[in-house]
């Protein structure tokens, strides 16, 4: 056998594992990222600094495989609860840039499992997911966006993306297009590849201002003829590639739900010696909460045991969870209000602040409705058409 | 009927509103007719397929450079929608629909809204014969138990051994619902959650999750039934199962009324019913088993040789012996081979090979599983406390029953339990089955 033909073994240097991640995660999320959480919020501050010092300890490569050690969900998403406990809007770029780093590891292509990944498990390298629209498409709620044109050794890709979250102008993303035949009509088929927002016939276009996740680096991507070639593919086609991709791409959204709510519990003990003797009368008080918390973070460190289990059952329970997760981070947000009444309303506070990121977590995709349909449809008996 | 004042158009607008409207709709009506006074094509909206945006010609976008009266075909190709940024090419037509039409639409949705306060009461999964009945007697002992049905179809009532004859007693297959799941609720005064998926026990928080959003309960019961099993290495696309009336219709719509060739797999109880009903309507039949005869299972009492006597003039070929080893499509037609290298072809492919109850639901909630949910022999109640279970979902000592008989005896004694009353013990008793194989009726026991 060819040595170069076998997989490339990520090498990670300094990347830390277990407790000892986990211990410099909060350190970094304590010190660093809360004092640049107010920036993030206010005035769209995108913490690229604070978003490579949590990739540099290995934060947001926990679930890839590499000389660290072996894939571990359960670690990475503990990782974005740590970070999301003090600021939602950078737990989602650590979703955002986790999930680059699993297309680009999955995609098994030598252009991008070798240095590009390399450099993206570092944080040398930022990047975003473009799959808001392809994973909507896949459960029958929205067509896709992107038209992909084969040419001579590729693809021509046409169509605008909008709303693509950590990007900047030396960022890239995974991103899916539709297949369209020589005859003009769109294909059943589907390629996805790495999007760079510097190649050229790709343009970034700056969006409206959005709630809680103003400093998200989020944009609308707009191609023009821009061509991909094998250097690029991430999958094509790509139906195979996302069943196995997908449970773990909604996996890890679990940790946005789970530190946002810890960090909304956390804000109603911070009043309880002074305010418990009104918020008794409350519902939703901080240890219900924190107990169904727990019940839902033992059962998504169980699905974390196994990402690619590929069937439906356990799609279904991972989306369940998902959605679990979204509604108990209302909840606990909404109620986190409650406990600090006033000072929590103040523009200052993180508990307004937390109200905003319980809400993009309820309806990012995939939203709880989204869930809802989609472990609908998955429900049904299947039968001949 | 009350007189009432006429609905306003869009009652979400206010009364100066809907002036400064009118006043720009004459703005724009103005702007619509060309320099020679002719009136042109009325303005047009047009409404972003990413994020639902709606450009409306007389309007423009002059934040972004499209004065008042700017037409589609008139916009530059690199304009971007305000919003999400794609271009013009991603926008289609629109036409804002009435809120009567909204409304409409809306009230079509198939489910009641969940009750989030007040006593949580009973929630029973499943709107089969179980679900129902069990409603029924909560509700003749109590009028005011809140009840809430989770259903994954319409909850429509009907008789299910019907499916099995409802070709030799010519009934439409549309016509068998005796009453609808909407106004059995009605009648009843309980919530029906129909097209709804339970998805999740929450046991420590007494909650179901379900694709409508979370219910509590004071009591689960579950009456989910079973699932008709499919043989490894068979598509659900390509096999009919017949355990519900939705799957039923279909099959017969399918069928239409020629005569077809119909491959039924498995000749149990099921299969040999459904070959009977479909061969007096006209169909051609074949049908295999494992076994070297139908009925196989009451083979002491002869079942299998007096059924194929009774079939003796119908078109029916029963194949014994023989494990389906795959089903393929050629053309509009399926093909089945054998393990033993027979081959069929056949129109229509029927799976009548058993039921398995789903266990999803019940693993997730921790409770005990036999090959079903396991319950206590006398009260019904699962290894979960406010948890029980009746039906063909159930076991009681490792066996499953899958007749009607034990049904409403099994509601009595959960009603009871429920509602706190002397529990009659449900008594678990061997079943007699009627074969309602029409050509000649047989009682097995």
């Amino acid at each position: 056998m060819n040595p170069a033909d076998l997989p490339t073994q990520l090498h990670l240097d300094g990347a830390l594992r277990g407790d000892a991640l986990l211990a410099a995660v909060r350190h970094i999320a304590q010190g660093p990222l809360a004092a640049q959480v107010e920036a993030i919020d206010r005035t769209g501050y995108y913490p690229c600094a604070e978003l490579q010092q949590l990739a540099a300890v290995g934060a947001m490569s926990a679930h890839l495989d590499s000389t660290a050690g072996p894939a571990d969900y359960g670690l990475a998403i503990r990782a974005m609860a740590e970070a999301s406990r003090v600021c939602g809007a950078t737990g989602f770029m650590m979703w955002c840039q986790a999930v680059c780093g699993l297309y680009l590891q999955q995609s098994g292509n030598l252009a991008l499992v070798g240095d590009v990944l390399e450099r993206h498990a570092s944080g040398a390298g930022m990047g975003g997911t473009a799959l808001s629209n392809p994973m909507k498409s896949y459960a029958q709620i929205e067509s896709l966006l992107l038209k992909a044109t084969p040419v001579e050794g590729g693809y021509l890709v046409n169509g605008t993306l909008p709303w693509v979250s950590n990007l900047g102008p030396d960022h890239y993303c995974g991103a899916i297009a539709a297949v369209v035949e020589a005859d003009g009509n769109t294909s059943q088929r589907e390629v996805m590849f790495l999007l760079r927002c510097d190649a050229p016939g790709v343009e970034l276009r700056e969006c409206p201002s959005f709630s809680a996740m103003e400093g998200t680096g989020t944009y609308a991507l707009r191609l023009k003829d821009h061509f991909i070639g094998t250097a690029e593919i991430m999958a094509d086609p790509t139906r195979t590639f996302i069943a196995r991709i997908r449970a773990a791409f909604v996996m890890l959204q679990c940790g946005m739900a789970v530190g946002i709510t810890q960090g909304a519990i956390d804000s109603m003990w911070a009043v309880e010696a002074q305010l418990g003797h009104v918020n008794q009368f409350l519902e939703d008080r901080p240890d219900a909460l924190q107990a169904e918390l727990d019940a839902l973070t033992a059962r998504v460190m169980q699905l974390a045991q196994t990402p690619f289990d590929t069937s439906t059952d356990f799609f279904i329970d991972v989306l369940d969870a998902r959605a679990h997760g979204a509604e108990l981070c209302l909840r606990a947000a909404q109620s986190a209000l409650m406990h600090q009444g006033a000072r929590g309303y103040l523009m200052s506070s993180d508990v307004q602040r937390r109200v905003r990121e319980s809400h993009f977590v309820a309806i990012v995709t995939p939203a709880i409705k989204h869930l809802r349909k989609e472990i609908a449809r998955l429900s049904i008996e299947e039968m001949p058409a | 009927m009350t007189a009432a004042a006429p609905a306003p158009a869009h009652p979400q607008f206010s009364a100066s509103e809907f002036a400064l409207r009118a006043a720009s709709q004459a703005l724009r009506d103005a702007f619509a007719g060309d320099a020679d006074g002719a009136v042109a094509t009325p303005w047009q909206s047009y409404i972003c397929n990413a994020c639902g945006y709606i450009y409306n010609e007389a309007d423009g976008d002059p934040d972004g450079g499209l004065p008042p009266g700017t037409r589609l075909a008139d916009i530059p190709d690199d304009w971007a929608c305000p919003l999400c940024g794609v271009t013009k090419a991603d926008f289609s037509p629109y036409e804002a629909p009435t809120l009567e039409a909204l409304r409409a639409q809306a009230s079509a949705a198939p489910a009641a809204s969940i009750r989030v306060r007040g006593e949580p009461g009973v929630v029973i999964v499943g709107a089969g014969r179980a679900g129902w009945q069990l409603a029924e007697t909560l509700r003749q002992h109590s009028a005011t138990l809140p009840v809430t049905l989770v259903t994954a179809c319409a909850g429509d009532r009907y008789d299910k051994p019907l499916l099995s004859v409802a070709m030799a007693r010519q009934l439409d297959p549309l016509a068998l619902v005796s009453e609808t799941g909407r106004d059995a609720a009605q009648r009843l005064g309980l919530t029906l959650l129909a097209h709804t998926h339970a998805v999740r026990i929450c046991a420590d928080t007494r909650q179901l999750r379900t694709t409508r959003g979370v219910l509590r309960y004071g009591h689960l019961v579950l009456a989910h039934g079973a699932r008709a099993a499919l043989p490894p290495g068979l598509s659900p696309k390509m096999c009919w199962r017949i355990n519900h009336l939705d799957a039923y219709q279909r099959l017969r719509q399918r069928l239409g009324s020629q005569p077809k060739d119909v491959l039924i797999i498995g000749a149990g109880l099921i299969g040999s019913e459904l070959a009977n009903d479909l061969a007096l309507g006209g169909h051609r039949i074949t049908l295999l088993d494992t076994a070297a005869e139908p009925l196989a299972r009451w083979h002491d009492q002869k079942a299998g040789p007096q059924l194929l006597d009774a079939w003796k003039d119908l078109s029916i070929r029963f194949e014994g012996g023989l494990q389906v080893q795959q089903v393929e499509r050629v053309g509009l037609r399926y093909r089945v081979t054998t393990t033993s290298g027979r081959r069929f072809a056949a129109d229509e492919v029927v799976v009548a090979a058993g039921l398995l109850p789903p266990n999803r639901l019940a693993q997730g909630a921790g409770l005990a599983w036999a090959n079903g949910i396991a319950v206590d022999s006398t009260t019904l109640q699962t290894s979960v406390s406010g948890i029980h279970a009746l039906g063909d979902c159930i076991s009681i000592d490792g066996q499953c029953s899958r007749y009607i008989e034990p049904i409403a005896r099994q509601a009595r004694t959960l009603a009871a339990a429920i509602l706190g009353q002397p529990v009659t013990p449900y008594e678990h008793r061997a079943a007699v089955v009627r074969v309602k194989t029409t050509t000649r009726p047989m009682t097995l026991h």
